[in-house]
């Protein structure tokens, strides 16, 4: 995959010369946006979380990788409370989440998620598809939700798509416009779940420019991804997950180049090393080596 | 193709009468799709959420209606309920005839709006979730219109049924358009004329009802399914 900063939009690259601080509003400065404490998590006998710790502060972008299986979504999910947690605690914004009698859908309208597949209401417009919780839960007006929606399709490049309906779009059309929605609700942090896995590779240069972008608005991300040179220019801080815990963490071009831990490395190997020389690569019972 | 002794003039003059029935039926027939889809929308969305005891109370329902006759259930409507021991249900025969089709349409509109709703795949509502439009307001903008879409074809089978179905209120005496045809057939011995008009009729209606289901469920269908 090129450099990001190849890439470019043109409709993105001419709104992002006047974005404002109506994207991202960092909350304050000390607190940290996300911190999850000792959180744990199973489906059955299968342990998915094992203790994972982790601290988001405000304006920061946290890169998460690891393995198909290691707990990535699962984590995403907790966060948002589409998971209860089975142990540990979740706090947003200095407020546990994870404590009974939360109010699950006022937290949710300030975490933005977006996910592999999309999830574009398939019956509503791209219109209708940013205003629709805004109107119905922000209590804001049709004008007012739509004016906002127009800003937000112009800043992710797809201002003449508001009238389409998303199985006329492009899955890196349908993946913007996924972003786009979520920021409709004004999100104090954003989760992107492999928004890009589920593209064909002309496609992903489109959206991750949208996510860099704002990241450097201040946005609060995390981001679970495969795209390294991404997590390299964009994150500020990464984690490599493996079998429920956090393995290894630290600056992005550190982990990368320098890891430490031998599931790591391997990791790392499988993934960087497929685009250069599949040959080197063998199958055995422990998957590719 | 008809007797050559075919009493078009005896179909004339008793148009009127035809027209009474008709509107007797049309009426039933409204209130029970109405009915029917309000019943199959509460009760499917239960079934489909598993809501407890709702749920439970619900697919007793559907199996009870889909495995007896509806002349069955007619009958037991119009004859058991006022001889309830203990607490007589009296009904007047326009009540008893929307209840008997409202109540045989809902069972099957349920099971219709159940597989609908069940059919919506979770993402979307998680979506809903997710941008904190919280489970009822989830349900009623994610999962009921894009449920009710996938139902739809369905639901229109039962409704188009549910308006041919009130031909067998005639079993209990109420003035719909086939037991109109009857009394009229049993007045004049003309069976051959009173039938045909009937059966026409019928089709008339049961077209129509068609092409308007037809033309709202292209309206209707999702976007990537026009
Ligand atoms: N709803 C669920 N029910 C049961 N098992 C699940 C569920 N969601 C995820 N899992 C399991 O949890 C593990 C971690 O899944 P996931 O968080 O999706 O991993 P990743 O995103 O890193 O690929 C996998 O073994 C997966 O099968
Ligand atoms: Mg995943």
């Amino acid at each position: 995959m090129n450099a990001l900063g190849k890439t470019r939009i043109t409709g993105l690259a001419v709104e992002a010369g006047h974005t404002g601080a109506a994207l991202a509003e960092p909350a304050r400065a000390t607190t940290p946006v996300v911190r999850v404490e000792n959180v744990r998590k199973s489906f059955g006998d299968n342990i998915v979380l094992d203790g994972i710790d982790l601290t988001v502060p405000a304006g920061t972008a946290l890169v998460i990788i690891g393995a198909s299986g290691s707990g990535k979504s699962t984590l995403l999910r907790c966060v948002n409370l589409l998971e209860p947690v089975d142990g540990g605690r979740i706090f947003f914004e200095g407020e546990e989440i994870t404590r009974k009698g939360v109010k699950v859908p006022a937290v949710r309208q300030r975490i933005g998620i977006v996910f592999q597949q999309f999830n574009l209401f398939p019956h509503l417009r791209v219109l209708d598809n940013l205003t629709l919780a805004a109107r119905r839960v922000g209590h804001v007006r049709r004008r007012e939700a739509e004016e906002r929606a127009h800003e937000l399709l112009g800043r992710v490049g797809l201002v003449d798509k508001a009238r389409s309906y998303p199985h006329q779009l492009s899955g890196g059309q349908q993946q913007r416009v996924a972003i786009a929605r979520a920021l409709m609700m004004r999100p104090h942090v954003m989760l992107f779940d492999e928004v890009t896995s589920a593209l064909d590779p002309e496609l992903v240069g489109e959206v991750l420019v949208v996510m860099r972008d704002l990241a450097h608005e201040g946005m609060t991300m995390l981001v679970v991804t495969h795209e390294m040179q991404f997590a390299r220019d964009v994150g500020d801080h990464l984690i490599f997950m493996d079998g429920g815990k956090i393995v290894e963490q630290g600056k992005p071009a550190e982990v990368l180049d320098r890891p430490q831990a031998e599931r790591t490395k391997r990791f790392l190997r499988r993934t960087l090393q497929l685009a250069d020389s599949l040959e080197e690569l063998t199958i055995d019972e422990g998957g590719v080596r | 193709m008809l007797a050559a002794n075919f009493d078009w003039q005896f179909i004339w003059d008793h148009l009127p009468d035809f027209w009474e029935g008709l509107k007797q039926t049309l009426k039933v027939a409204g209130i029970g799709i109405a009915g029917s889809l309000a019943i199959g929308i509460v009760l499917g969305a239960a079934r489909a959420h598993r809501v407890p005891v709702v749920s439970w109370l619900a697919a007793t329902y559907v199996e009870v209606i889909r495995n007896t006759p509806i002349l069955v259930q007619i009958f037991f409507i119009a004859g058991a309920l006022p001889h309830f021991p203990g607490h007589p249900i009296r009904l007047e025969p326009f009540t008893i005839a929307w209840l008997a089709v409202v109540i045989w349409g809902g069972a099957y509109n349920t099971e219709n709006f159940r597989a609908g709703f069940e059919a919506v795949p979770y993402r979307y509502r998680e979506a809903g979730l997710a941008l904190g439009l919280g489970r009822l307001g989830t349900f009623f903008n994610v999962t009921l219109p894009i449920g009710a879409r996938i139902a739809l074809p369905s639901t229109i089978n039962t409704n188009v049924s549910v308006l041919k179905n009130t031909s067998l209120l005639t079993a209990i005496g109420f003035a719909e358009l086939t037991n109109t045809a009857y009394s009229l057939e049993s007045e004049s011995f003309k069976a051959t004329e009173v039938y045909f008009a009937l059966g026409v009729t019928y089709l008339i209606v049961v077209w129509t009802l068609s092409l308007l289901i037809r033309v709202v469920e292209r309206r209707l269908a999702l976007p990537e399914a026009r």
